[in-house]
């Protein structure tokens, strides 16, 4: 039973992929590309720097994981775009005021808990959708931040980007046989290793998935459901917190005034999460390909002229098709191609 | 009554039904009802009669045979098919809208057969509440209703749709004694207006009462017909089962004095804040069993949710031995010594997880160290459950799911039972499960008995409750209207104080 | 002040009217069962697509019309991932909300080859009301409103939509075929949708740009729940909401400072969330919202 799931498993991802790519391909030929041309330029392009395509993977991952948690108990975190607004915007702050590298963080994690927490709170306590709650605190708290970086924390030798974080609070990168690598990719990667082992090793960890996967059964066994959906969106928020705090004080050291560099993190990780299939260890994975897609993205703007908001498409297309579990089930019934699982 | 062929209105023809997966659900059965009969269809889980109702409801296909109602061949793709041939079938689980009133779906089920008119509809079901005699509100919500009125507007539906041939499947499980009174006057006014009921049942007492003739089923075949006039409960019963199941549960044994579970004034109120438990005391000893009677939905549910903490107690105390534990948090109770099995297996078991975290749900101490879960020991533990309880599965990584009901039910009390409680309370511990599974639960529920601990046993199954039971107490609309010995009691008493007479 | 306060009504009726049309749309859709939280994507694509049809063929009807049949094929689409493929509902939604703004910014360049915005098109012709302007699609949204309150509690296809969402089982047991009921109301719920988009570009600011939706797909998803899936409360609902928008356009307008823009910005956002906490205890969701049938 288990290896038939994971090979479903498997064809659930690579099925969606090439639903994903498919439409895309039908796409760059309407607007009169070369979909391989493409393609190529998108997949080279993306792994050509491996610092550059680590480093994004860091931000997404983490997003990918304040996405994962809350999922895991069933509620659904959209607000990571106003957690890494607020994280990096904390972070920013209190590194312009401090100097100190941890407590900019710190703070920056903090603030994203206190989001998430927020969001839960309301939710279980007062019955509002998250999914309304976090859409409005994304905007809100995107106008906060575009607010205070152009007019208190701006800088004024730059007018297209805000204070820059000083030097004795930066996070920099270590050198490999493989080259220059950002520190803040390690960590990401020992986030991801740790919720992995406190999900499916650690007594709250069961405890959240139990509440996820059967809210009466979570009550029957003594568990606190509501609280643990309080929990799982204030890790979630964590996560959040510290992928906005992590571009700022370990990446580009300043939040640019059109918010470019922090705008699209928190839905990006949502497909991360999805591709992931929810589990940490898999969004390592997911985090990578996807920042080989938003690099690549970039790359291909440059050199064929075509618009990096294509590989938006190619994301919301991918999402849409991983939300079709059972699709895959039917077709491949259809198709007898279970007999052919099942020999394996 | 004549039997001419004319008057036939449903007969089957070497009818079968297999599944792929092998299973011979119906094998070669030659059913014959004619028009006006009340027919009884008599048999225990499994016999095979639900299958052959929804065969002839369209539902199921035949794997072979011939059916022909009304005197002509029938091939039916689905239930509408049926219901156009002017035959409707009344389930356990009836398909109403609870938020909408009666006469809403009364107009919905209207729809289908073309009718849009409110008023039309409304004037028709006055017409037919009046010449048989079933009155329901229109303009009240169904959810409103109690359930014997419930059934009444599923059979109004029936009616409305001009339906000549009624399916009722185990019409009474859910009605109270005097609702089945009422029920059966029903059908009696039902049958003078010339509609052919079919009942199906696996009470014996019912099927003499109120039927004309009773067909027998075992193991997907008919054992016999019989008119109920000749017939006699020794008779019916012989036929109906194959060996006794009866588990010689020893009364002779000496039951400590001890009290271990004590219930005082208790009072509880539901999710709508309606007063469910009505001041309810009873006491628990050690070494007994105690079986609480009655027909779902009496308080018993929310009695039981109490005591282990699920449910806010009101009013009323709740010991464990000396120790007060009223409103206290349930991981609590479970540690100071109580399991509970609850009836649904949705509840005591996480379908989507495995055997080995299902095993897991309740033993957090034993399983849990410094907040890590030491998964070595829950395997352990999971094989200790599946060795001891005769769970059949190929791994113990496979999701809960897709075991069989009788195994997650083996699972669930072999887990509770691990936990070495003092007190343990299982509700509807053998609903739905087949005989060996059955035979087995209850001996083990015999085995804790003898070990010395509390059992509460809270059963819609009045058998259940007699084989196993020292003690036996009757809840009736919130509160517990008799309770004594099991040999002080007899089935009728318990019938009549669950339906509220007294 | 009067003048001001008058204004400011009517540009609270103009900001009401999307709300009101998507949050219709959306009741249907879940009255039967199915919840669609793409319909910010489809206001989207509907905005786009109602705006390059005006543009081409100069007349603003046709384009809104478009764009409605649009919004209605992006109903089908989620209906079919949601009813006949059990897709999640939610995340099939959200990836529509990223693939529409993806979508429609690759359309803004290829087209216009502009990052921000298209140029003006012809807007629909309003109506004269004491000197001040009333769009005829802000007059068919109330009407609209009533209707569908009507249809919805009064007559049999509604009472058909509502069996689908409170017990599927039951109502087909009635005969009543699920699938294309629910899918029939996720068409119907995506047309209002796109109509609403459609007026956000064509009516109300008469041109497209990025994002010109701003969120407010998710501020009719509050209204439906702040109506309680009443079409008629929808109008109160989008009343309040567009009363908070309206008042930050126009503080934007009056108090002319470049720095607070982003400040006024966050009022209909906040106030949306402050109204939706206060009034929620006492809303009622239809029972089946949401989950995919399964025939037993």
């Amino acid at each position: 039973m288990k290896r038939e799931e994971y090979l479903i498993f498997i064809l659930e991802i690579a099925g969606s992929a090439l639903i994903g790519f498919f439409i895309g391909s039908l796409l760059l030929l309407v607007l009169g590309f070369d979909p391989l041309k493409s393609f190529s330029s998108l997949i080279i392009g993306g792994l050509y720097d491996l610092d550059y395509l680590l480093s994004e993977a860091t931000f997404v991952m983490l997003t990918g994981l304040a996405f994962s948690i809350p999922a895991m108990a069933s509620v659904f975190n959209i607000g990571g775009e106003g957690q890494v607004y607020l994280g990096a915007l904390a972070s920013l702050i209190v590194a312009h005021h401090t100097g100190n590298i941890l407590l900019s963080v710190l703070i920056g994690v903090s603030v994203g808990a206190l989001v998430g927490g927020l969001m839960g709170i309301l939710k279980v306590y007062k019955g509002v959708n998250e999914v309304i709650t976090a859409i409005m605190l994304n905007w809100i708290f995107y106008y906060i931040t575009l607010y205070l970086i152009t007019n208190i924390y701006y800088n004024p030798l730059a007018p297209y980007e805000s204070i820059r974080v000083p030097k004795s609070s930066r996070i920099g990168y270590i050198d490999t046989p493989l080259g220059r690598i950002h520190l803040i990719f390690f960590i990401s990667i020992i986030t991801c290793i740790i919720t992995y082992i406190v999900l499916y090793n650690t007594k709250i960890g069961y405890s959240i998935r139990v509440s996820g996967l059967s809210y009466k059964s979570a009550e029957y066994a003594g568990f606190n459901p509501s609280k643990n959906v309080v929990y799982s969106l204030v890790m979630g928020g964590v996560f959040g917190g510290l992928s906005g705090a992590l571009k700022v004080v370990g990446f580009s050291y300043s939040i640019d005034t059109t918010m470019s560099s922090l705008y699209g993190i928190g839905f990006d990780g949502i497909g991360v999460a999805l591709l992931g299939r929810n589990n940490p260890l898999g969004i390592i994975f997911s985090s990578i390909f996807y920042s080989m897609l938003i690099v690549g993205g970039h790359i291909m703007q440059i050199e064929l002229n075509a618009p990096k908001e294509l590989v938006d498409t190619l994301i919301g297309t991918l999402i849409i098709a991983l939300s079709l579990p059972y699709a895959y089930r039917i077709i491949l019934s259809k198709f007898k191609i279970m007999r052919m699982v099942r020999r394996f | 009554m004549s039997d001419s062929y004319n008057n036939v209105v449903i007969e089957t023809k070497k009818l079968s039904k297999i599944y792929p997966d092998g299973v011979i659900a119906l094998r070669d059965v030659n059913f014959k009802v004619y028009k006006g009969e009340i027919h009884g269809v008599l048999g225990e889980n499994g016999a095979g009669k639900t299958t052959l109702m929804r065969i002839l409801y369209g539902e199921i296909k035949p794997s072979k045979g011939i059916i022909k109602i009304f005197g002509k061949n029938v091939n039916f793709k689905g239930p509408w098919d049926a219901i156009r041939t002017g035959i409707f079938m009344v389930y356990q689980h009836f398909s109403l809208i609870p938020s909408f009133t009666v006469l809403e779906n009364l107009v919905l089920t209207s729809l289908s057969m073309g009718e849009k008119s409110w008023d039309r509809v409304s004037k028709k079901a006055e017409k037919i509440m009046k010449t048989t005699g079933l009155s329901v509100p229109l303009d009240e919500k169904v959810e409103d209703l109690p359930i014997g009125l419930q059934q009444r507007v599923e059979i109004l539906k029936a009616l409305l749709m001009n339906a000549k041939i009624l399916i009722l499947d185990e019409p009474t499980s859910i009605l109270t004694p005097i609702e089945t009174k009422q029920l059966f006057s029903s059908l009696k006014e039902l049958k003078k207006a010339g509609i052919t009921v079919i009942f199906i049942t696996h009470k014996l007492k019912e099927a003499i009462s109120i039927t004309d003739k009773i067909t027998v089923m075992r193991k997907g075949i008919i054992v016999g017909t019989i008119e109920t006039r000749k017939a006699t409960i020794e008779k019916l019963a012989k036929m109906m089962v194959e060996k006794d199941i009866k588990v010689n549960a020893k009364r002779d044994r000496k039951t400590s004095k001890e009290v271990i579970l004590s219930v005082r004034n208790l009072e509880i109120k539901d999710e709508n804040n309606v007063l469910k438990v009505k001041s309810v005391s009873f006491d628990l000893k050690r070494g007994e069993i105690l079986g609480i009677a009655g027909v779902q939905g009496n308080g018993q549910k929310e009695l039981i949710e109490a005591i282990v903490g699920l449910k806010k107690v009101e009013r009323g105390k709740i010991y464990l031995g000396k120790l007060n534990i009223t409103n206290k948090p349930t991981s609590e109770i479970y540690s100071l010594g109580i399991s509970y099995v609850p009836d649904s297996r949705c509840i005591g078991l996480v379908q989507e997880m495995n055997l080995i975290e299902n095993s897991s749900l309740t033993h957090m101490k034993t399983v849990s160290k410094n907040g890590f879960i030491m998964w070595r020991m829950a395997i352990k533990l999971t094989k200790n459950i599946v060795y001891r309880y005769n769970v059949i599965t190929k791994s113990l990584k496979t999701k809960v799911k897709y075991l069989s009901g009788g195994n997650q039910q083996r699972l669930m009390i072999g887990r509770e039972v691990l936990r070495k409680p003092k007190v343990i309370i299982v509700a509807e511990p053998t609903h739905g499960l087949d005989l060996a599974a059955t035979k087995f639960i209850r001996e083990q529920l015999v085995k804790l008995r003898d070990e010395g601990k509390g059992v509460l046993l809270v059963s819609s199954d009045l058998d259940e409750i007699l084989q196993l039971s020292d003690r036996i107490a009757v809840m009736f609309d919130g509160k517990i209207v008799a309770l004594k010995k099991a040999d002080e009691i007899s089935l009728e008493e318990i019938g009549m104080l669950m339906g509220g007479a007294y | 002040m009067i003048k001001e306060f008058i204004d400011l009504l009517f540009l609270s009726l103009t900001y009401m009217t999307p709300l009101v049309l998507a949050a219709i749309g959306e009741i249907v859709t879940e009255k039967s069962g199915i919840v669609n939280i793409g319909i910010e994507g489809i206001m989207l694509f509907a905005a786009f697509s109602a705006t390059v049809v005006t543009f081409f063929t100069g007349n603003p009807f046709f384009g809104v019309l478009i764009g409605t049949v649009l919004g209605g094929l992006l109903g089908l689409v989620h209906g079919i991932i949601s009813i006949y493929l059990r897709g999640d509902q939610i995340i099939a939604g959200i990836g529509l909300n990223i693939l529409a703004y993806g979508a429609t910014a690759v359309g803004l360049i290829s087209i216009w080859g502009n990052f921000g915005s298209s140029p003006f098109v012809a807007k629909i012709p309003k109506i004269v009301v004491y000197n001040r302007y009333i769009s005829p699609l802000t007059i068919s949204s109330i009407i609209i409103a009533i209707v569908f309150w009507w249809v919805l509690s009064r007559t049999a296809i509604g009472l058909k939509i509502r069996a689908c969402g409170e017990s599927p089982h039951a109502a087909e047991a009635m005969g009543v075929n699920i699938w294309l009921v629910r899918l029939g109301s996720t068409i119907v719920g995506g047309s209002l949708s796109g109509l609403a988009g459609a007026y956000m570009s064509i009516d109300l600011v008469g041109q497209f740009s990025r994002g010109i939706t701003a969120g407010r797909g998710f501020i009719a998803l509050a209204n439906v729940v702040f109506s309680n899936w009443n079409p008629l409360l929808t109008i109160l609902g989008g009343f309040v909401f567009g009363f908070f928008d309206a008042l930050a356009a126009y503080l934007d307008i009056i108090v002319q400072s470049i720095a607070l823009t982003y400040i006024f910005k966050i009022i209909p956002y906040a106030s949306t969330l402050i109204v939706v906490t206060a009034f929620i205890g006492k809303s009622k969701p239809p029972a089946d919202l949401g989950k995919p049938y399964f025939k037993e």
